[in-house]
């Protein structure tokens, strides 16, 4: 990345729960440690997500779920991804996901996975040194 | 990707070519200005509406709704949406893709643009932004400034026709009078028209064009309710109107008028980066000290700067 480049991220709430509150902390806290932060709102489909991340030419999604649609929304963006051949794109994500899961989910293309009580520091430090 | 490889999916109108190009021209790197060399031939052919505003009063979801508008009467779209970086941490959060509703199915473009310290309403790479985004071949591309203050009419330099979005309870009619945003409007439109106030707003603007000077072409004002989609069919009305006025010869004369202004930007700021490589930061600290300490004035500190 060239001195002026950012690290840009798509943050991303797909699926049917309204509990945004951990998507905009995470939004704020990257925005704050310099990053540029791109919000997609609630309820995006996969297909939605991995169109914005092209146009916006990000270098990771992170996706917050809470609702257990993370078994079938994890393979859909890694898929389409791939179908894109935008596999380049990292993604990350938040939200309930059962510690037992994490890595197959890390096994399929997902990069890192932040719980409940994960503090904002080792995010953004996750990010940084994962860009580089 | 590199350069070649950027070059011929752009002629194929990759999706993914045009957003890296996008990427290299906002971090200004030299094969940014590589690429745009070779492709300059394939833009410059869409039509560039400006839409300006303070914050909160509808920008965005105008532009969704104007955007999606153009797409039923089979225009191709693309859409800028610049918004502020943070002068302290430089990050930004943008999120006027948030108004912005499914691009997969409408197939319109959108990128979200942080201002990265410039001022003005736009970003310093918007005008080459734009040309980037035409290889996708669309004839039509919505730039959405900043929440913009009073000052920030940059955006009339780059728009074929510029929007101004106001909105019902920001001041009394005093404002409608200052210089500045509300001067640089092809159209004005009162948006939120919904709530109370929208109806004196519309006749204060309306005043404020009347004690004007008469010019060729009077700004309309058209009342809008971005929500529920109020009002836009005049809006897309005025703008057809405003293009047929432009015409030609009109459009001509004005495009050459930006080149010039923009040429005269890019050579002071090619000149500026290189004079302040040579002057270099230690120097300009090493002043600032003697300045706090009183040593010397900070004009004639400027004119020792410079003379090195």
């Amino acid at each position: 990345m060239s001195k002026k480049g950012k690290i840009r991220v798509l943050i991303a709430k797909p699926g049917l729960d309204g509990h945004d509150r951990g998507a905009k902390v995470i939004a704020r806290a990257l925005r704050d440690s310099g990053m540029e932060v791109i919000y997609t709102g609630l309820r995006q489909s996969p297909e939605d997500i991995v169109e914005a991340a092209i146009q916006e030419d990000v270098h990771f999604i992170g996706l917050s779920i809470l609702s257990g649609a993370h078994t079938h929304i994890f393979p859909r963006v890694v898929e389409l991804l791939n179908e894109r051949e935008a596999s380049d794109i990292k993604i990350i994500a938040g939200g309930i996901i059962p510690d037992e899961e994490i890595p197959k989910w890390n096994e399929i293309g997902i990069e890192a996975i932040f719980g409940p009580g994960s503090s904002t520091n080792d995010i953004i430090d996750y990010i940084k040194g994962s860009a580089n | 990707m590199n350069k070649n490889e950027i070059i011929d999916k752009l002629k194929e109108k990759n999706i993914r070519a045009v957003a890296r190009l996008l990427t290299l021209i906002e971090n200004e790197e030299k094969e940014a200005e590589n690429i745009l060399k070779e492709i300059w031939n394939f833009t410059g052919k869409s039509y560039i509406i400006g839409i300006t505003g303070p914050p909160g009063a509808g920008k965005s979801t105008i532009v969704d709704l104007l955007s999606k508008m153009a797409i039923e009467k089979g225009h191709k779209v693309g859409v800028l949406a610049v918004d502020p970086t943070s002068p302290f941490s430089g990050g930004a959060v943008l999120g006027d893709r948030l108004r912005m509703t499914s691009s997969q199915e409408t197939g319109i473009f959108i990128r979200s643009v942080a201002s990265r310290g410039h001022l003005g309403g736009l970003a310093a790479t918007t005008r080459f932004m734009i040309n980037a985004i035409e290889m996708l071949d669309n004839d039509l591309t919505i730039v959405e400034t900043v929440g913009a203050g009073q000052g920030d009419v940059e955006i009339v330099q780059i728009a074929d026709t510029t929007i101004v979005v106001e909105v019902p309870g920001l001041g009394d009619e005093v404002q409608a009078q200052k210089a500045g945003i509300l001067e640089i409007g092809d159209i004005l439109v009162v948006n939120k028209c919904d709530r109370p106030g929208s109806d004196r707003l519309a006749r204060e603007l309306k005043m404020m064009l009347s004690l004007g000077e008469k010019k060729d072409w009077m700004p309309p004002i058209v009342g809008t309710t971005a929500t529920n989609g109020d009002g836009f069919d005049f809006l897309w009305k005025e703008i057809k109107n405003h293009k047929k006025y432009l015409g030609t010869d009109r459009k001509a004369e004005m495009r050459l008028k930006r080149i010039n202004y923009e040429l005269e930007n890019q050579v002071s700021q090619k000149l500026f980066t290189k004079k302040m490589v040579q002057i270099g930061t230690n120097e300009i600290s090493k002043m600032s000290k003697k300045i706090l300490e009183r040593k010397i004035d900070p004009l004639t500190a400027v004119e020792e700067i410079i003379r090195e």
